[in-house]
């Protein structure tokens, strides 16, 4: 069986600075992968290289065995490659339910069933039902990852890449966060590739993580494996867990 | 893309509205002269052409300023092939269409990734060519002499003209309905607010784009090709910016983005600008202001007085 995500010796230069140099990363089948890493290292723009934002220098993207070169951002989602953005996007002027029910007609295929029924089974997993006809612009930052996240699950994806899911969210919401995961991942045997600086949240969910610095994968294994690195907490774990 | 889709209830709700209100209309010559239901005509082409124009600027975001030259096209064509080749104007028509529609599809390709200001102005040079053509080539579109074309009945009464206009609009709202509450509505309005997030979901921006830009063009030849056989002279002044600038002020003052907002900013504004004809130019250029105060204090326009009505209207059946 191929690998559901494979990077594939990725260069991306912007200008002077090499953003990812030489990255390679294999990822499992149904595995929930964690990368970690300093600011700056580059997770966003493997990130971004991964689904089309950005064209690599050099090197290959593939998923489930299929190369991404030359694909379309639109094309890889309907590949099955769903992401979340570090900085939420969503659709500001439309509703909590318009959002919801963009990404399902942006994605379903004959398999996906109802979109009323699935948006009203987000809103009540998500608890945003009271705010469904709100505009996004106007919810709170949480609610926001949470409504991103939420619009991610409404069609089930074969990979996800998920940028930052937990940063600056309240304790409720994170929770309700990692229940979606576990259970698409569970249900559907999705892969996911999740950036992260919670280091408790990374430990409960990935069995495997990535460090990457400066645009290089640093080291990669158990989490308390890579704690263990000398260079790894010289340059990271030192001043997150600090 | 084969899964099922089913029309939101609101769906139903607008196109009753919509058969309803165009109904009232239809006994509006019992009550109005000829010159009113002429202007009333109008206004109904005027409808047409800031509506699909909002879907194009409103509701996508890709503000062109060449609305104007696609009815002219439309127009032109239908007219120009009755002038010189006698064709009837039921193929004429159709093929002014046709002409507009793959004219929307050539622009809407070139300025695909061009942001806000660099398309309203490459847009408004794709009209100003038009117009420089239409004028130059005077041997075969008559130039500013003006075209004369067929009526599409055989009397000058107005009051066939007027039911020809009010069904045009009627299905061409029903129309536009249909399309915004479809998945491609939503792709629509999702390109508008972010372009990037919504080619992450999968959605082609760049076929929707282009898909809108050919429709919306298509509908505004539509409704120039029977405005040409409806005022039988036709003149390069058709693509004179002041007829966009109308347009514009008729979206913005009635509702920029809300399918209300261009059917009912229309008629008043053809309205008041043929009562104050008589100020010339200065009429223009009140609404100009009217719009850039509307724009400014982003201000929502008529259709927003109408919302909590809808609301009500619709409560009971939704308890
Ligand atoms: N689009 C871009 N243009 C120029 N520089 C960029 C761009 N995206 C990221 N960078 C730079 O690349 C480096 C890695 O950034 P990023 O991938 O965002 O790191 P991380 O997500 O790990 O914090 C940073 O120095 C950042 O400034
Ligand atoms: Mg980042």
């Amino acid at each position: 069986m191929p690998l559901a995500l494979e990077t594939i010796r990725l260069v991306k230069r912007f200008g002077g600075l090499l953003a990812a140099n030489d990255v390679s990363l294999a990822v499992e089948h149904g595995e929930i992968r964690g990368l970690i890493g300093p600011n700056g290292a580059g997770k966003t723009t493997l990130v971004n290289l991964v689904t089309g934002v950005h064209p690599p220098d050099m090197g290959d993207v593939k998923l489930g065995g299929q190369s991404l070169r030359g694909c379309a951002m639109h094309e890889i989602a309907r590949l099955g490659l769903v992401r979340s953005f570090q900085v939420t996007r969503l659709f500001g002027n439309m509703t909590v339910s318009e959002n919801l029910m963009t990404s399902f007609f942006a994605r379903r295929n004959r398999a996906t069933g109802d979109g009323t029924k699935q948006i009203g089974n987000m809103l009540e997993l998500t608890r945003l039902g009271p705010l469904a006809d709100t505009q996004a612009k106007k919810l709170s930052g949480g609610q926001r990852a949470l409504l991103q996240m939420a619009c991610g699950f409404m069609v089930p994806g074969s990979c996800y890449v998920l940028d930052e899911p937990f940063a600056g969210i309240n304790p409720v919401i994170k929770d309700a966060i990692i229940d979606m995961i576990v259970d698409v991942n569970r249900r559907h045997g999705a892969t996911f590739l999740v950036v992260s600086h919670e280091m408790a949240i990374v430990r409960r969910l990935c069995r495997q993580v990535t460090v990457m610095m400066e645009g290089r994968v640093a080291a990669q294994g158990t989490l308390d494996e890579v704690a263990r690195l000398p260079e790894v907490i010289a340059g990271y774990l030192g001043k997150a867990l600090e | 893309m084969s899964a099922s889709f089913a029309f939101p209830p609101s769906f139903r709700r607008s196109v009753i509205t919509i058969v309803v209100t165009a109904a009232v209309f239809a006994f509006a010559p019992l009550v109005a002269g000829s010159f009113a239901l002429h202007v009333l005509t109008i206004s109904f082409y005027f409808v047409i052409l800031a509506a699909s124009w909002n879907l194009l600027a409103g509701y996508t975001g890709q503000f062109s300023l060449a609305h104007h030259a696609f009815a002219a096209i439309g127009a032109y064509t239908s007219g120009l092939l009755g002038y010189h080749y006698g064709v009837p104007a039921w193929i004429g028509i159709p093929s002014g269409v046709v002409m507009a529609a793959l004219f929307g599809v050539i622009l809407g390709r070139l300025v695909l990734r061009m942001r806000a200001i660099y398309l309203a102005i490459a847009t408004w040079a794709f009209a100003e060519t038009v117009h420089i053509y239409l004028t130059a080539d005077y041997q075969f579109t008559r130039g500013e002499l003006g075209l004369s074309v067929k009526p599409l009945y055989g009397s000058v009464d107005p009051l066939p003209y007027y039911f020809t206009f009010l069904a045009l609009t009627v299905l061409v709202l029903i129309g536009l309905r249909a399309l915004i509450d479809s998945p491609i509505g939503y792709f629509m309005r999702a390109i508008k607010d972010d372009e990037l997030r919504a080619k992450s979901l999968g959605i082609d921006t760049t076929r929707v784009k282009i898909a809108v830009f050919s429709i919306s063009s298509a509908i505004a030849g539509l409704a120039g090709a029977f405005y040409g056989h409806f005022i039988v002279l036709l003149s390069p002044q058709m693509i004179d910016f002041s007829e966009m600038a109308k347009i514009v002020i008729m979206v913005v003052i009635g509702g920029f983005g809300t399918f209300l907002g261009p059917v009912i900013g229309a008629a008043p504004v053809q309205m008041v600008m043929t009562y104050l004809q008589k100020y010339g130019e200065w009429n223009l250029a009140i609404f100009a202001l009217i719009v850039i105060v509307l724009m400014r204090f982003s201000m929502e326009g008529l259709a927003s007085l109408f919302t909590p009505l809808w609301r009500n209207l619709w409560a009971r059946h939704d308890a």
